[in-house]
C-alpha cells in the first residue's frame, strides 16, 4: 500500500467533486432539507381530526357532550350533517375523518340514568390516524361516562378508584421529532452513499478512464480508499451539521458523549459509503448503480432501521432481516446517545456489529474490484 | 523471469476467445529491446485484444507471453510498473486540466518528488502544451489530446510503451510529429509496441506483424515483406492517354489488375519479365504512345492487400463462424 | 412522424433491455421495495414488551395486570423485583413499557382512597409511547367504571333499594365505533397502495432523467439532433418507454398487492389506469425537466432525489398532511404525489369513483400539463 498513490486518487477525486458544485451543494442541502422536514414539518402525532357531527337530539346535553370532543385539539368540527347521506358522503370524500352520531333521545335517556349509545364512524383507510382517533374517542367518552356516574354517586369525579400516573422516559413531551431526528443522521449518511459513492466507480468505467487507471501499478485498496476519503469527509461534515442543527434549531436533546458519536459515525460512514462503492464496482453502469443503490442502501436505512417504523412491530422474518441492516444498529446508537445518554456499556453489541459490517463491506469491495476489462 | 533479457516482449501461441469467437489465434512473435514494433491489421483483426493481454488488462485463453521478462499471466502487476499504455479510446479525465491529469499520473506512478517537476515539464514540452496547462482536457482538439495521453503514458520513463492506435482521428501533420516523437523515444532505448490500421505509418516501424482475423499472416521488416510476400509484381506505365490505357491494359494476358495513380498506371502482373513487353505491345497497338513500362517496388499497402486476399482465398473452403468483431 | 417515433421507441427499448441487469432492476426493484415496505411499514402497535413491578402483590394488582395482558396490547416479558433492573430493561430497550404497583395499592382501593398505578413508557418511540399510554388509559377507565358500578350497587342496597339490574349498563354514554373502509385497521392497507405511487414516481423520474442525460454524456444525443427528428418526437421517444414501463409496474404491483398482501380493491381498475396516466404526466414532465438542467448523470440523480425526498415526505404517504404546519400544507398543493395518493387510496379502500375524485384528477392534469409544457420549452431551447 503506497500512500502516494492513494493520495493521488483522493486529490483527483476532490478536484472532480469541486468541478461539480451543484452535486456538492446538494450533498449538504439535501440533509438540511431532511432535517427541516423531520424536525419541523413531519409528525406522526395526530390531532385536528376533521369531524362531522350528526346531532339528532339538538339538546343542551347533546351539545355539551359533543363539546367534550370538539373543544379538545384532537377534533375539529368541519360540518354538521342533516342526514345519514351527508355523513356517508363526508367520509367517502374525505371531507371528514370522523363522524359522531347522537341519537334522538339522548338528553332524555341520559337523565333517566340509561346507557345511551352514540355512534362513532371512522375513516379507517389511514389506519394509524384511525387507531389513535379511536383511542381518543374512547378515552373522552369513557371519562365523560365516568364523570356522570361519579356525579350520581356524589363522588368527586376526580377521586376515581384507580388513577394512572404516566411517566414518559427520555422524551417526556412525546415529541416525535425527538425520536426521529437522531435516527435521521443514519438515513442521511445512507443517502450520501447512495447518491455519491454509488456512481463514482461506475462513472469511470463508463467514460473509459478506468481502463487507463488499471493499466498502472495502482493497487485495489489504494483505489477504493482513495476514492472513498473525500466522501467520508463530506459525510462527516453532514453529521456534524446535522447534530448542530438538530440540537440548536430543533431543540432535540443531546444527553450522551459527542466524541463517541463522532467516532462511531466514522465507522458507520466507512461501511455505508463502502456499500455504495461496492454497488458501483459491481454494476459498472451509472443508471444501474443508482437504482441498485436505492434498494440496497437507502431503502433499508429508511424502512428497516427502526428510524420511523418500529422494528418490534414488524413480522418475525423481517425482524431477522433487519439484523443485517447496518443502519439498524446505528439508529439504536444514535437514539441511545441523543435521548438516553448511554455509552459503550449499553451499546456494546451494536458497536460491534457496526464495526463488523464496515469490515465486511470493505473486504467485499476489495474482492469485487478487478483490475481487468472482463 | 525468462532468460531472454534482450527481448522486451515475447509471445508464444497466444490465444483469446470470446465465447465462440476467436479474437486472437495462436500468435507468436518476439520484440527486441529498443525496437519499434508495428502491429498492423484492419479493424477487428485482434490488435487491441493482443495489446490488452500484454498489458494485463485481459487474460489469455491459451498460450503464453512475457513483457520485460515478466509472465503476463502471473506477474501482471510487475508489468504495469515498467510499461506505459495509451488506449485506443481517449481515457484521461476530461474534467481535469492538462496539468491536473499529469499530476495525477505522476502520483500514481510515484515519480520521486525531485524528478516530478522535470518530468512534468518534459511531458508538456513534448506534447506542445506549454502554456496550456490550465486548459480543461475536454477543450483540447484531437491531436493535442493524443499527445497529452502519450505524455501521461511516458511520464514515469517506462522501458516499454504500448500504444493502441495512437494516431486515429489525428490530422496528417500531427501524425507525422507523433511518429517523430516515437522515433526519438526509440533512439533513447524505449521499446515501442504500436498498433495501427494506417498502412503508411507501417513504414516508420522497425518490424511489422500483420494481423488478420486473429491470425498473424506476416512478420518482418517492411523491406522483407515487400520482397518476400508480394507474389505479384507491379509495373508502372506512363502513356499519353492514361484513361484509354486503363481500358486496354486489363485485357492483356498475365495482367491481374490495373489502376490509375495520378497520371500513371499501376499494372499488377504475375510475371514482370513476360508481361512488360506484352503490355507495351498492346498499348502501342491501341494507338497509344508509351513513354515507359517499369517494374517498381510494391507499397506496403499493395503487399498487405494481396496478403489478405490470399488469406481469404485460403480460408474460403472452411466454414467457420468468423465474423469480424464490431 | 409515427414512423420515426416507432423507431425511436424500438431503439430505446433495445437499449434499456440489452443489459439483463437492467431488466432485473426495472421489474425487480419495485417488487422488492413493495415487499419490504409492505411488511416493514407498519404502525400497528400491539404486543408491546412490558415489565411488571408489583410491590403490592395482592389480588387486585394481579387482576389489573391480567387485564393488561389480555387486552392484547401488552405482552408481559419480565416480572421485576428491583427498580434498578427496571431502569436497565428500559435503557437497553428490552421492554418498551412497565407497570408499577407500589405497596398499599389494594389497601387504598379498599379504603376508598385513590390507588395509583404507574405506567412507564419508553418515549424514544413517541408514536408507540403515545398509543401505549392511550391503551393503558382505556383499560384503567374500564376498571374504574366497574368499580363504580359495584359502588353504585352497594349504595343502592344500603339505601334499601333493589340493586339496579345492571346488565353491564352503567348510566352514561356508550360509544359504539365502526370503522369504515379498513375495518381491521391494518396499516398495510393504508401503506401498500401508497407504495405504488411512491415507487412509480421515484423509478420513472430517475430513469427518465438519467436516460436522457446519459445520451448527452456519451455523445449520441448529438447524432440524434443532426437527424431530421423533431423535438416532439425526441421527447416522446424518450418518455414513452418509461410511461409504458410505469404502467406495467402498476399492473404488477397492484396484482401483488391484491393477491399477496390481500389489500382490498373496491374501486374500478379502469379508473386506476386512467388516474395513473394522469399521474405520469407530471412525473415524466419533472424527469424531463431535470434532464434539461443536468449535465451529468450524477447531477440528474441528485436532482431527482432532491425533488423526490420532500415530495415523498410531504405527500401524505406516511405523515398526515393535516398535521403539518399551515405553510407547508399550502406547499403540498404543488405535489402531484399528494393527489395521486388520495386517488389511489380512494380507489383501493373506499371504492371511490370519478364523482368523488375528479378534483384530484383535475389537479394532476393541470400540474402535468404545466410541467410538461415548461419542460418541453426548456428542452427546445437546449436543442436550438
Amino acid at each position: 500500500m503506497r500512500i502516494a498513490r492513494l493520495l493521488a486518487v483522493t486529490r483527483k477525486e476532490v478536484i472532480q467533486i469541486r468541478r461539480d458544485p451543484r452535486s456538492l451543494g446538494m450533498a449538504f442541502v439535501i440533509p438540511m432539507i431532511l432535517l427541516f422536514l423531520y424536525g419541523y414539518a413531519l409528525t406522526l402525532d395526530v390531532d385536528r381530526l376533521k369531524t362531522i357531527v350528526y346531532d339528532q337530539d339538538q339538546s343542551a346535553a347533546s351539545r355539551e357532550f359533543l363539546e367534550q370532543f370538539t373543544a379538545t385539539r384532537y377534533f375539529i368540527r368541519v360540518a354538521r350533517a342533516e342526514n345519514y347521506r351527508d355523513v356517508e358522503w363526508a367520509l367517502n370524500s374525505g371531507r371528514a375523518q370522523v363522524a359522531l352520531v347522537i341519537p334522538r333521545n339522548f338528553a332524555r335517556d341520559l337523565a333517566l340514568g340509561r346507557r345511551v349509545p352514540v355512534q362513532a364512524l371512522l375513516d379507517g383507510s389511514d389506519s394509524n390516524t384511525a387507531t389513535i382517533a379511536l383511542n381518543y374517542l374512547e378515552g373522552i367518552a369513557a371519562r365523560y361516562s365516568t364523570r356522570i356516574v361519579a356525579e350520581r354517586l356524589g363522588v368527586n369525579p376526580r377521586d376515581l378508584p384507580v388513577e394512572i400516573r404516566p411517566r414518559v422516559w427520555f422524551n417526556p413531551e412525546l415529541q416525535s421529532k425527538n425520536y426521529i431526528v437522531p435516527g435521521l443522521i443514519a438515513v442521511i449518511m445512507m443517502v450520501i452513499a447512495a447518491l455519491l459513492t454509488s456512481l463514482t466507480v461506475a462513472r469511470e468505467w463508463e467514460r473509459g478512464t478506468m481502463e487507463q487507471l488499471i493499466a498502472t501499478p495502482i493497487q485495489v485498496p489504494e483505489l477504493i480508499l482513495g476514492k472513498l476519503l473525500p466522501y467520508v469527509g463530506i459525510g462527516f461534515i453532514d453529521v456534524v451539521l446535522s447534530v448542530l442543527v438538530g440540537t440548536t434549531v430543533f431543540g432535540v436533546p443531546f444527553r450522551g458523549s459527542l466524541p463517541l458519536l463522532l467516532i462511531l459515525s466514522l465507522v458507520f460512514l466507512l461501511g455505508a459509503l463502502g456499500l455504495g462503492m461496492l454497488v458501483s464496482i459491481k454494476t459498472k453502469s451509472q443508471i444501474l448503480a443508482s437504482q441498485a443503490a436505492m434498494v440496497v442502501t437507502f431503502l433499508p436505512a429508511f424502512l428497516l432501521s427502526g428510524f420511523v417504523f418500529d422494528i418490534a412491530n414488524m413480522p418475525g422474518w423481517l425482524q431477522a432481516i433487519t439484523h443485517v441492516v447496518p443502519a439498524r444498529y446505528f439508529v439504536t446508537i444514535l437514539k441511545g446517545i441523543f435521548l438516553k445518554g448511554v455509552g459503550l456499556r449499553v451499546l456494546g453489541v451494536e458497536v460491534l456489529f457496526l464495526a463488523l459490517f464496515s469490515l465486511v463491506v470493505m473486504t467485499a469491495a476489495h474482492r469485487a474490484f478487478r483490475k481487468s476489462l472482463e | 523471469m525468462n532468460g531472454r533479457p534482450d527481448l522486451a516482449v515475447r509471445v508464444e501461441n497466444l490465444e483469446r476467445h470470446f465465447g465462440d469467437f476467436v479474437a486472437v489465434d495462436r500468435v507468436s512473435f518476439e520484440v527486441p529491446v529498443g525496437e519499434i514494433f508495428g502491429f498492423l491489421g484492419p479493424n477487428g483483426a485482434g490488435k487491441s485484444t493482443t495489446i490488452r493481454m500484454l498489458t494485463g488488462l485481459l487474460s489469455p485463453t491459451g498460450g503464453s507471453g512475457w513483457v520485460g521478462g515478466f509472465d503476463i499471466r502471473t506477474q501482471g502487476e510487475s508489468i504495469k510498473e515498467i510499461i506505459g499504455y495509451m488506449s485506443q479510446k481517449f481515457s484521461l479525465y476530461e474534467d481535469l486540466t492538462v496539468e491536473q491529469n499529469l499530476d495525477f499520473y505522476g502520483g500514481i506512478y510515484r515519480i520521486p518528488k525531485e524528478r516530478k517537476a522535470a518530468r512534468k515539464a518534459w511531458a508538456l514540452e513534448m506534447a506542445g502544451l506549454v502554456g496550456r496547462e490550465q486548459s480543461l482536457t475536454r477543450e483540447l482538439a484531437g491531436g493535442w489530446r493524443q499527445r497529452l495521453a502519450l505524455g501521461a503514458a511516458i511520464l514515469h520513463e517506462p522501458r516499454i510503451l504500448f500504444l493502441d492506435e495512437p494516431t486515429s482521428g489525428v490530422d496528417p501533420i500531427s501524425r507525422r510529429n507523433f511518429w517523430d516523437l516515437i522515433r526519438s523515444l526509440s533512439r533513447q532505448g524505449v521499446t515501442v509496441f504500436v498498433t495501427t490500421h494506417y498502412m503508411d505509418e507501417a513504414e516508420y516501424c522497425d518490424r511489422l506483424a500483420l494481423i488478420y482475423r486473429g491470425r498473424m499472416i506476416a512478420l518482418g521488416t517492411a523491406a522483407h515483406l515487400k520482397r518476400e510476400h508480394m507474389p505479384d509484381a507491379v509495373l508502372e506505365v506512363a502513356v499519353d492517354r492514361p484513361v484509354e490505357a486503363l481500358e486496354v491494359a486489363p485485357r492483356v494476358p498475365g495482367v491481374r489488375e490495373a489502376a490509375l495513380f495520378g497520371a500513371l498506371l499501376h499494372v499488377v502482373v504475375s510475371d514482370a519479365a513476360a508481361a512488360a513487353p506484352a503490355v507495351r505491345g498492346a498499348l502501342e497497338a491501341a494507338g497509344l504512345r508509351v513513354e515507359h513500362v517499369e517494374k517498381i517496388l510494391p507499397s506496403l499497402e499493395d503487399v498487405f492487400v494481396s496478403l489478405i486476399e490470399a488469406e481469404d482465398r485460403r480460408q474460403e473452403p472452411k466454414t467457420k463462424s468468423r465474423e469480424p468483431r464490431a | 412522424m409515427w414512423e420515426r417515433l416507432k423507431h425511436m421507441l424500438i431503439k430505446e427499448f433495445v437499449q434499456i433491455f440489452r443489459d439483463p441487469r437492467m431488466k432485473a432492476v426495472i421489474f425487480g426493484t419495485p417488487i422488492i421495495q413493495l415487499f419490504v415496505i409492505g411488511y416493514a411499514v407498519t404502525t400497528d402497535v400491539t404486543q408491546v414488551a412490558t415489565a411488571v413491578a408489583d410491590f403490592d402483590r395482592t389480588q387486585e394488582t394481579r387482576e389489573i395486570t391480567r387485564r393488561f395482558e389480555s387486552s392484547g396490547y401488552f405482552r408481559v416479558v419480565q416480572w421485576v423485583k428491583d427498580p434498578e433492573v427496571l431502569r436497565a430493561l428500559i435503557d437497553q430497550g428490552e421492554v418498551k413499557a412497565a407497570i408499577q404497583f407500589d405497596p398499599g395499592f389494594a389497601r387504598d382501593l379498599a379504603r376508598g382512597r385513590t390507588a395509583v398505578i404507574q405506567v412507564i413508557v419508553d418515549g424514544t418511540d413517541s408514536n408507540t409511547a403515545g398509543v401505549v399510554l392511550d391503551y393503558a388509559n382505556r383499560i384503567i377507565a374500564q376498571v374504574n367504571r366497574e368499580k363504580l358500578q359495584i359502588l353504585l350497587a352497594a349504595r343502592a342496597v344500603a339505601a334499601g333499594r333493589a340493586a339496579p339490574i345492571l346488565s353491564g349498563a352503567l348510566p352514561g354514554v356508550e360509544l359504539r365505533s365502526r370503522v369504515w373502509f379498513n375495518p381491521d385497521l391494518r396499516s398495510r392497507n393504508y401503506y401498500v397502495p401508497g407504495v405504488i405511487a411512491i415507487l412509480i414516481m421515484l423509478t420513472l423520474m430517475m430513469m427518465t432523467a438519467m436516460a436522457i442525460v446519459r445520451e448527452r454524456e456519451i455523445g449520441t444525443m448529438e447524432q440524434l439532433l443532426v437527424s431530421p427528428i423533431r423535438p416532439a418526437e425526441l421527447i416522446l421517444g424518450k418518455t414513452l418507454p418509461f410511461a409504458l414501463i410505469g404502467f406495467f409496474d402498476v399492473v404488477v404491483i397492484t396484482t401483488v398487492a391484491v393477491l399477496w398482501f390481500t389489500v382490498p380493491i373496491q374501486g374500478s381498475l379502469v379508473l386506476l389506469f386512467g388516474a395513473t396516466s394522469l399521474f405520469l404526466l407530471p412525473v415524466l414532465g419533472i424527469g424531463l425537466y431535470i434532464s434539461t438542467i443536468s449535465k451529468t448523470q450524477q447531477q440528474a440523480l441528485m436532482s431527482t432525489f432532491f425533488f423526490f425526498q420532500p415530495a415523498m415526505l410531504l405527500s401524505g404517504f406516511a405523515f398526515p398532511i393535516a398535521n403539518m404546519p399551515e405553510a407547508i400544507q399550502y406547499l403540498t398543493y404543488l405535489n402531484p404525489l399528494r393527489y395521486f395518493l388520495v386517488i389511489i387510496r380512494g380507489i383501493f379502500l373506499k371504492g371511490n369513483g370519478v364523482e368523488v375524485l375528479w378534483p384530484q384528477m383535475l389537479a394532476l392534469l393541470l400540474l402535468g400539463l404545466s410541467v410538461l409544457t415548461a419542460s418541453t420549452l426548456r428542452f427546445h431551447k437546449r436543442l436550438g
